[in-house]
């Protein structure tokens, strides 16, 4: 046979024998076989030797083209299995995503945090610090300071935890304003949300032990419109909507003069519901301009400033917030209303 | 209190806006309405008590009128006609104290009838919760009701001696009251007293044997003015509060005793035909203080309102409340408090920004944001670390509860607090919840009991303050429990420590509480400072499975807390590392075997992992550890890492432990 003959012949078997390979070590086989350094075209090459010199370029030139089209099926071939492998591979590692994961998921936090947490960074937002003071208090902080002396009525209203020491149990957050003003002087910004006690029976309406988040500004002429514009921006952003407020004469000894903060019914509208008791008005919150004794208590002339203070419930906020009918769910410790938020 | 509409019509001149209408407008305006409820032909407007804690005047009423005629603009009619009462008076009265009853006025009638009351006086009396009892009787109520002067009536047949005698009751004396208990007084309590002994408590309520009975002929009746506080304190001793105890604590205008008896005297005439006055008016007071002007500058006011307010508009506000105005300066007025405001009501000019602002309405003012200078607020990190706390404990799968911040003192002695060294509460709601916790254990515990009653297994955690004498710690307690009798928990729990505290330790504790599981606590250790304990609760405490404890100083874990200041080049050399182990006693420690370890590796060593143990058959433990050597300047030779591993080995062998190489 010529050379040409051979090469053809080795073209066609090697072609043949690539088609019916399934598997990467057959190609490697044929590949070995065809074009290894000691295989067939290798072998054929050798016999170039005897060819006449235009015989000879015209069976190289052949003996190229034929290696490179092998070469060339080869990797197309090659290519092919990798694919085939990659997909009984695949097809082979199945998992049941539905299949239900072990180890330890999230816990939650108390419905207050959340509560006092959004309102913390609100009021951070619109420049207030945030303060602590202690539940244990003097009757001076809770009582005096804010100009409610021994024999005043109000004291009445605020069933007191008392002590044997003397001191008592804060009966709401509102002394922090006086441990505010004497820390930091004024101009203030200030809000100090926290646990409070009242000596009250509880039911699903009265608990001894809530969370009030009391606020306060003091500054060069605060009014009432200042009051207004605050409470307005602060009660959008925690119902997430615009609110109607209106204020209304309240009496608190430690603002003069003092408001009943009211919102205009998120249930109707204002159109009245059972949820206002039909006034299209639902009580929030007290709030008024500081009482110019209170600011005395806290070393401040209130012939050069004055100020507003407010006193948000966070366990009222809460259980509106969430719809929450019993408050002896906040202290309850029940993992299956605490797991809810 | 209960306000009757047709009352106040009475005395409002054309008063026609609806009632439901009139309450909104007194809610916005001066007191909270508690609804309108129709009575009869009349309406009855109930206005919340609260309210009226600072407005001695509204606790009748004239005094409510006087605010709807000035709401409504019209104008308020006076139901009393001055009357004179000339001559000496028929009784004589004596004060001991005049701070304690700044002014008794008192007359005296015969030829009084006693009956019931004409209709209509007992329909109003009926339409504001009072019972009508006897014309005389009716009488006095009618005129609470009206002016907000409680009165009493005497049957002066029945009173001994000829003087009438305010003083502090004497130890022990008693009183049977027109309610027919007896109280026992002392000298803290004043009594109107005869010459044989008490025949009232002061403004709160009169005695039995000196009422009025159907015989009675002649009366003396009282119009008096007590001190607020002391009546509040007696009435609050005695527990005993009456229509006239809620006025006086309020602090009554003294000048109102002698309108009480002008228009109590109209009354007789009408409800008591032939009812004569014996003798003159009795009169015993102290001279009742003038005080000095209240100063408003308007331009102040508008301010303070942030509106502007027309100064003839303050003008006609301040004078339909009755206050006398003057300008004694341009845009600066000076005013005058009608008395019975001057009590303890209004007094600086802070009260008038309120007057002035809720008749002009609150509505009326825009709401407007305050020119102040951007300031960023002081920083609150023990709040912001606490926060990050909770949000760590929560990641781990732990829930935040909320527990009372008092514990009963058996539950004290369970966690072996010393109750005489815990804050205590005089008047606890319930006896035995009379400590403030010094630690939130006993709720923790209790929440573990409770809500294994629901739950195979859960983890929860609160952060609260623990009340000590001379201060409140922040505490943080988590637990675990899982109905089973694995140990699992306090390696959870000690999970949490580090990722909370990184770089803590836990320690065997050498003395446990009885609450605690003897072979399972530690002290939570950073480097040596104490941080906190981790426990199983002892077996005995926890039915049905185990419950393991972390319990934290969260002011300690805040203080150490790592603040990278500056970073670690990375190692530009390879590392190289060997695994060891040791074979140790049965409670050798795994973290002492590794101190040894490293103690013995020296600066060549990178760092250190406990990889497993392995008990062998006679008991001891094998401790597998693995270590990485290196030099930060170059790499460290085969021969360089084989001598630090011999000289681990020998030290090892050396200090007696086997090594399985
Ligand atoms: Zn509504």
């Amino acid at each position: 046979m010529s050379p040409e003959q051979i090469i053809s012949d080795l073209h066609a078997t090697s072609l043949s024998a690539l088609e019916q390979a399934t598997t990467l070590d057959a190609l490697e086989a044929i590949r070995v076989d065809a074009l290894g350094r000691k295989g067939k075209l290798a072998e054929v090459s050798k016999t170039f030797g005897k060819l006449a010199p235009e015989e000879r370029a015209r069976v190289g030139k052949l003996l190229n083209t034929v290696k490179q089209d092998l070469e060339t099926r080869l990797d197309q071939r090659k290519t092919a299995l990798d694919s085939v492998a990659i997909d009984v591979r695949l097809e082979s590692e199945w998992v049941d995503l539905t299949a239900p994961v072990p180890g330890i998921r999230p816990g939650s936090l108390h419905p207050i945090t959340h509560v006092q947490r959004e309102l913390e960074e609100l009021f951070v937002s619109l420049g207030f610090a945030i303060m602590d003071g202690p539940e244990v208090e003097t009757e001076h902080y809770n009582f005096d300071a804010l100009n409610i002396p021994a024999d005043h009525p109000a004291r009445d209203a605020q069933d007191t935890f008392w002590l044997k020491d003397g001191r008592l149990l804060r009966t709401h957050t509102s002394p922090v304003q006086i441990r505010a003003l004497e820390k930091f002087g004024p101009p203030l910004k200030m809000i100090a949300p926290g646990r409070v006690f009242r000596n009250e029976e509880v039911d699903a309406s009265h608990e001894h032990t809530f969370y009030q988040l009391e606020g306060m500004m003091v500054d060069r002429d605060v009014s009432v419109a200042h009051l207004l514009y605050f409470m307005k921006t602060l009660l959008s952003a925690i119902f997430h909507r615009d609110v109607a407020v209106r204020l209304r004469p309240g009496f608190f000894p430690f603002v003069e003069p003092g408001f009943e903060l009211d919102i205009q019914c998120l249930i109707c509208g204002g159109k009245g519901c059972p949820v206002c008791k039909h006034s299209g008005w639902v009580e929030l919150l007290p709030c008024g301009l500081v009482n110019p004794a209170v600011l005395r208590a806290g070393g401040v002339d209130p012939e050069q400033w004055n100020g507003f203070a407010f006193g948000l419930g966070l366990t009222r906020l809460a259980m509106m917030r969430y719809g929450i009918d019993d408050i002896r769910l906040f202290a309850g410790g029940d993992l299956r209303f605490l797991r809810q938020f | 209190m209960k306000f009757s509409y047709n009352w106040l019509r009475d005395l409002v001149d054309q008063l026609d806006t609806p009632p439901s209408e009139l309450a909104q407008l007194i809610t916005i305006k001066t007191a909270e309405s508690e609804g309108v409820e129709a009575h009869g032909d009349d309406y009855v407007i109930e206005i919340d008590n609260k309210s009226l804690t600072h407005r001695p005047d509204l606790w009748g009423h004239y005094g409510m009128a006087r605010e709807v005629a000035a709401i409504l603009g019209r104008k308020l009619i006076d139901p009393v006609e001055p009357q004179e009462f000339p001559g000496s008076a028929a009784v004589r009265v004596s004060i001991e104290d005049h701070a304690l009853c700044p002014r008794y006025s008192a007359l005296v009638f015969d030829n009084v009838t006693v009956k019931p009351s004409p209709q209509w006086l007992q329909q109003r009396l009926e339409a504001v919760d009072l019972n009508p009892i006897n014309n005389l009787v009716d009488v006095t109520n009618y005129v609470l009701a009206e002016l907000a002067q409680p009165m009493h009536a005497f049957d002066a047949a029945k009173l001994q001696g000829s003087e009438i005698m305010v003083r502090p009751a004497r130890a022990g004396e008693t009183i049977k009251a027109l309610n027919d208990e007896t109280y026992t007084l002392n000298p803290s309590n004043l009594v109107i007293a005869d010459s044989a002994g008490p025949v009232a408590i002061a403004g709160i309520i009169g005695g039995a044997d000196s009422a009025i009975s159907n015989s009675t002929t002649r009366i003396v009746l009282e119009s008096a003015n007590f001190n607020a506080s002391s009546v509040r304190k007696t009435s609050s001793r005695l527990r005993l509060r009456t229509d006239a105890s809620m006025r006086f604590e309020k602090a009554q205008d003294p000048v109102n005793t002698i309108r009480g008896l002008e228009r109590a005297f109209a009354l007789l005439q009408e409800v008591s035909p032939g009812v004569r006055l014996v003798g003159g008016l009795a009169d015993n007071y102290r001279p009742i203080p003038v005080l000095p002007p209240v100063v408003l500058p308007l331009d102040w006011l508008n301010r303070k309102l942030g509106r502007a307010v027309p100064e003839d508009e303050v003008r006609r506000i301040l004078e339909s409340l009755e206050f006398r105005v003057e300008e004694i300066a341009p845009r600066v007025f000076s005013m005058f408090v009608p008395t019975w405001r001057a009590t303890k009501d209004v007094t600086i000019k802070e009260d008038l920004v309120e007057e002035v602002g809720r008749m002009i309405g609150y509505d009326s003012i825009p709401p407007v944001a305050p020119l102040t200078p951007a300031r960023v607020p002081p920083a609150s990190p023990e709040r912001e670390f606490h926060y990050s706390v909770r949000q760590m404990a929560a990641a781990q799968g732990f829930t935040e509860v909320h527990n009372y911040s008092f514990i009963s003192e058996d539950m004290a002695r369970v966690f072996s607090v010393d109750v005489s060294a815990q804050v205590q509460v005089s008047n606890p709601i319930v006896s035995d919840q009379n400590l403030l916790r010094t630690s939130l254990l006993p709720g923790i515990w209790k929440n573990i009991r409770d809500n294994a009653r629901h739950f195979d297994r859960f983890r929860l955690f609160e952060i609260g303050r623990a009340i000590h004498p001379d201060g409140e710690v922040p505490r943080f307690t988590a637990a675990m429990f899982a109905k089973d009798d694995g140990a699992s928990g306090v390696f959870e729990l000690k999970r949490l420590a580090e990722c909370l505290l990184p770089g803590v330790s836990v320690r065997p504790a050498d003395a446990t509480q009885s609450y605690e599981h003897p072979r399972r606590t530690g002290d939570v250790l950073c480097g040596e400072t104490n941080v906190g304990r981790l426990f199983e609760f002892h077996p005995k405490m926890v039915e049905g499975g185990r419950a393991a404890v972390l319990d934290l100083d969260l002011t300690r874990l805040m203080q150490l807390q790592p603040t990278p200041e500056r970073y670690q080049p990375l190692r530009r050399f390879p590392e190289s590392a060997f695994d060891l182990s040791v074979v140790a006693n049965p409670r050798t420690l795994i973290a002492d075997i590794q101190s040894a370890l490293e103690k013995l590796a020296g600066d060549a060593l990178l760092s250190i992992v406990f990889l497993r143990e392995f008990a062998l058959p006679d008991g001891a433990r094998s401790l597998s550890y693995r270590l990485t050597v290196g030099a930060p300047d170059r790499t460290l030779s085969a021969e360089e890492v084989g001598l630090v591993r011999t000289r681990i080995i020998e030290g090892m062998r050396s200090a007696g432990y086997e090594l399985r190489l």
